[in-house]
């Protein structure tokens, strides 16, 4: 025992010492690598490409940040990040990948699960650098859209006037996602909302939008356009699928508007793309508002996150609906599904890179 | 003779506490020095013993601790797990029977048993989704897949074991399949069973975790993706880390103590995790013996 | 079994042992490959070519893509191969002193077993998050991340396996020794060693297919550096595939996984077959 328990107690004492000198080198060079604030973006990126620091989760949500290395000539390689800020709370990630109402809040807030940096980070923002794409929409098979027109129409309508009560009053709102059993905390949850109300009602040229789930077909175009740049098929036949797919065969605005019948079907599913929370405030809200209920659906939301995409969840008829991103819904059907839009939540891309500011 | 056994599951006891002392220390050691390295939250890297210790008791929301939010989706799991273990379990035994029955059955299935086992969960989740319809029951039936396996091998190596004069035996008496099986090879290949069972039923809770992952919902995998996620505080995830190796023990003990209940192993009970006893085969021997006799 | 008992005929006879079960499973095999290339079997379980891909989608991305999945299919093996080595040669040892010790060895065993209760989706994030305070080099922990995570999985059931072997011994060969007045050194070297060989396969058979998933799995959290030439391994491209519903591709993956897995059992069974008879001589 005595010598078995020694071995042990040498292994871990070689690792940790040299898990000590190995963090006492990287905390040597870290502070010196952070911007300022005079510098302009090009700058950051061109350094934090050049070091190999720029992080995104890939998985299908790197493609806005590789449109945006190719826009300075920068190759489209990046560093794979968790889905959390570790990486760049470590200095592992100068530039990291954030969402304006998830992860920005965690970096600069310092409530539970949060990083607390306050003002001493800035972002480069991909409305502003013109490689948005567009992100949460509502989405069905195309099959379901053609056989349930009404279905379609009546859940459209009841989510986007939850939508737009959620946006008029985000905190109401958080409170009520924080009450339908997500674990987020509840001041995450409202940072998120008023966050997530600012991408519904303003389009990637920081104009004002008040139709609530429209589909701004020059924001598409330019999605579905870097879309086919950047999202890279190994299957031939998917490829040519996605070189010489149109926005009508992605999206379909007509379910927005014109009266709405009788539902053809009443109890319906939609699957979250991400895990409960503000981020999808407008279902909760006209569940708990019982918007669904006036239009005659039952509506049963389903949490995401998970390995099972909601394209798959959708396409295989698991779910009715689903919020996921275009580029996610582009990709889904050049890999063969018949995915449909209907209408577009968020009207700018939510998608931050954000760095630290030398003190 | 219970006096004596509990007197030596007591030193048992004792030399397992020195020794989760001994794991615990050098986790401290692990804690403090990363503690003293990383600059920021340490807790998401290695935190120490009593911080998790303490996070039992920590609000989650107004309502729940993190504690019990970890309880809650640890039954989910577990009665899921409990589901797919059943029919896993059951799967199995069936399967192991018709190998045992039939060369053929054998030839055909082994090879391929072993190829649904290297099939990625990931690949074969989406499929059983569109067979089901429903992530409840695919989570269900994956477990399943994922556990028959040692059962089904175990037992048909049990069915294996018997010897030829005992099958000689039972030809002699012109004993008819039905009488050979219930009679002869089910009894032999039972502690070859619990040994896939004890294997399969850790498995089934770590499987059931890992298709917890796959959806979210209630669950002990989705309740940690959302902690990685920091969607909730991380001490959910430590605490998930020892409750599903704790639920894996647990599971693999009381398929013991079912084993030592039914089986009836004076022996199973000390040292039946481990051991598989020379004097329980002994003890089959003898029974064979008297039946034969 | 059964035909033991009847006169010999055909079935009984080596050769037809030997052609049988190569000629079943093929059989069984191309009846199901027939099935899911004319997609009848998408029609049998309801599901689309979408999310199961016809063989031929599937070989023809692997013909365009060699040198992708190839390339892939090294960056899981390599860690597969050292985590399975080290992790048993680990586990080996910790049977040896657990058999040297007596009740405090099987005390240390029973906690090292436990290991193997850990999930391994709660198990790879907490090496990978170690791994990251001792190295920078993004390869290197990755590799490194993959390799400690299946350690830990093959080091309990060898353990286990092992220390079956080296204390579950022919009664009469302890007596034997101890006739001779063999020292406990000798015993170990001539009667406890040999014994738990056939012991040291069956916790192979157990842990190789086990570290092949631990692999896959743990590449769902290591860091990589992601771009058309990035090569993080099959699990990970197996898992943004599923993600990016390139369901064809994922399947291209998923093949060559079940192929190492399958190849490098193949290869333990031919080596065991060969050591085992030896041993018998």
């Amino acid at each position: 025992m005595n010598m078995k328990k020694f071995t042990r107690l040498t292994c871990l004492a070689a690792a940790a010492a040299l898990s000590v000198s190995a963090s006492l080198v990287s905390c040597g060079d870290s502070s010196t690598e952070y911007y300022t604030a005079s510098q302009s973006h090009s700058e950051i990126i061109k350094d934090a490409a050049g070091k190999g620091k720029v992080g995104n989760w890939g998985l299908g949500n790197e493609y806005e940040i590789q449109a945006l290395l190719a826009k300075y000539n920068l190759p489209t390689s990046y560093l794979s990040q968790a889905f959390d800020m570790d990486g760049f709370d470590s200095d592992e990630i100068l530039l990291a990948s954030a969402m304006t109402y998830n992860e920005l809040g965690l970096v600069i807030n310092d409530y539970e699960g949060g990083y607390g940096y306050g003002n001493k980070v800035s972002t480069i923002d991909m409305n502003d650098e013109g490689v948005a794409m567009l992100e949460d929409n509502i989405f069905c098979t195309k099959e379901f859209a053609k056989e349930n027109p009404n279905t379609v129409k009546a859940f459209v309508a009841a989510s986007l006037k939850g939508w737009k009560y959620a946006c008029e009053h985000p905190e109401e709102a958080a409170q009520m996602v924080y009450e339908a059993g997500s674990s987020v905390s509840a001041d995450h949850q409202k940072f998120m909302a008023s966050e997530v109300a600012k991408l519904v009602t303003t389009d990637t040229k920081g104009q004002k939008v008040t139709n609530y789930g429209n589909i701004d077909r020059e924001a598409m175009q330019q999605t579905l356009d870097l879309a086919k740049k950047y999202i890279k098929l190994d299957d031939s036949a998917a490829s040519a699928r996605l070189a010489s797919m149109t926005l009508d065969e992605i999206c379909d605005d007509s379910f927005l508007t014109g009266a709405i019948g009788e539902p053809e079907k009443t109890s319906v599913k939609i699957q979250l793309k991400w895990l409960p929370q503000s981020q999808f405030m407008g279902y909760y809200v006209a569940a708990a508002k019982g918007y669904y209920d006036e239009v005659g659906l039952s509506v049963e939301i389903v949490s995401g996150g998970g390995d099972i995409g909601e394209t798959t969840a959708v396409s295989n008829g698991t779910v009715d609906f689903g919020v996921t991103w275009v580029s996610n819904l582009i990709a889904a059907n050049a890999g063969g599904m018949e995915l449909l839009e209907v209408a577009q939540i968020y009207q700018r891309s939510g998608l931050v890179l954000v760095y630290k500011l030398a003190q | 003779m219970k006096n004596f056994i509990k007197r030596l599951t007591s030193k048992n006891g004792w030399v397992l506490f020195v020794w989760l002392a001994a794991l615990a220390a050098v986790w401290e050691i692990g804690a403090t020095v990363i503690g003293a390295t990383v600059r920021n939250h340490p807790e998401y890297i290695l935190p120490h013993l009593w911080q998790i210790a303490a996070s039992v008791v920590q609000p989650v929301s107004d309502t729940q601790t993190i504690f019990g939010l970890v309880m809650v989706n640890a039954w989910a799991t577990l009665s899921r797990a409990l589901v797919g273990f059943l029919i896993g379990m059951a799967a199995g035994f069936v399967l192991a029977l018709l190998m045992s029955l039939s060369r053929a059955v054998e030839k055909i299935a082994f090879p391929y048993l072993m190829l649904i086992q290297m099939i990625p969960i990931l690949g074969m989740a989406p499929i059983v989704l569109s067979l089901t319809g429903d992530i409840g029951v695919s989570r269900i039936v994956i477990a399943a897949i994922l556990t028959f396996y040692p059962v089904a091998t175990n037992m048909l190596a049990g069915f294996r074991s018997v010897s030829r004069e005992k099958h000689e035996l039972m030809y002699s008496y012109a004993a008819n399949t039905f009488v050979k099986y219930v009679k002869m090879m089910l009894p032999s290949a039972l502690p070859y069973m619990f040994t896939g069972l004890k294997i399969a039923a850790p498995m089934a809770v770590t499987a059931s975790i890992l298709v917890d992952t796959l959806q979210g919902g209630v669950g002990l995998g989705c309740l940690l993706s959302q902690s990685l996620k920091h969607n909730t505080s991380i001490y959910a995830f430590w605490e998930i880390v020892f409750i599903s190796a704790a639920l894996g023990i647990l599971s693999a003990k009381l398929i013991g103590l079912i084993e030592s209940l039914t089986v009836g192993g004076r022996l199973s009970a000390l040292s039946g995790r481990l051991i598989r006893s020379a004097g329980k085969e002994k003890r089959y021997e003898k029974q064979a013996e008297k039946t034969e006799a | 079994m059964k035909s033991r008992q009847k006169k010999p005929k055909l079935s009984e006879r080596p050769m037809f042992e030997t052609v049988t079960s190569v000629l079943y499973p093929l059989l069984f095999g191309a009846v199901i490959f027939v099935l899911w290339e004319t997609e009848l079997l998408h029609r049998m379980i309801g599901t689309t070519e979408s999310i199961l891909p016809t063989p031929s989608h599937i070989a023809d991305i692997i013909a365009n893509n060699p040198s992708k999945l190839f390339g892939n299919l090294m960056m899981t093996m390599l860690p597969t191969l050292i985590g399975l080595a080290l992790g048993s040669l680990l586990g080996y040892g910790v049977a040896v002193l657990a058999a040297m010790f007596g009740r405090w060895g099987a005390g240390g065993l029973t906690i090292v077993s436990c290991f193997n209760a850990i999930p391994i989706v709660a198990l790879a994030p907490v090496f990978n998050n170690l791994i990251k305070t001792v190295t920078s080099d993004i390869t290197i922990r990755g590799l490194t991340a993959k390799v400690l995570v299946i350690i830990v999985m093959c080091m309990s059931s060898m353990s286990i396996n092992a220390y079956r072997g080296l204390t579950q011994l022919q009664p009469f060969g302890e007596d034997l020794m101890a006739t001779y007045g063999a020292d406990r050194k000798t015993v170990f070297l001539m009667l406890r060693l040999p014994n738990s060989l056939p012991y040291i396969f069956t916790a192979l058979k157990v842990s190789l297919p086990l570290s092949v998933i631990s692999s896959l799995v743990s590449e769902y959290f290591i860091d990589t550096v992601e771009g058309s030439q990035s090569r993080p391994g099959l699990g990970r491209m197996i898992r943004s595939n599923i993600l990016n519903a390139q369901y064809a591709t994922a399947w291209a993956y998923i093949t060559f996984a079940c192929a190492l897995g399958v190849a490098l059992y193949i290869v333990l069974m031919l080596i065991s077959k060969r050591v085992l008879k030896n041993r018998g001589k």
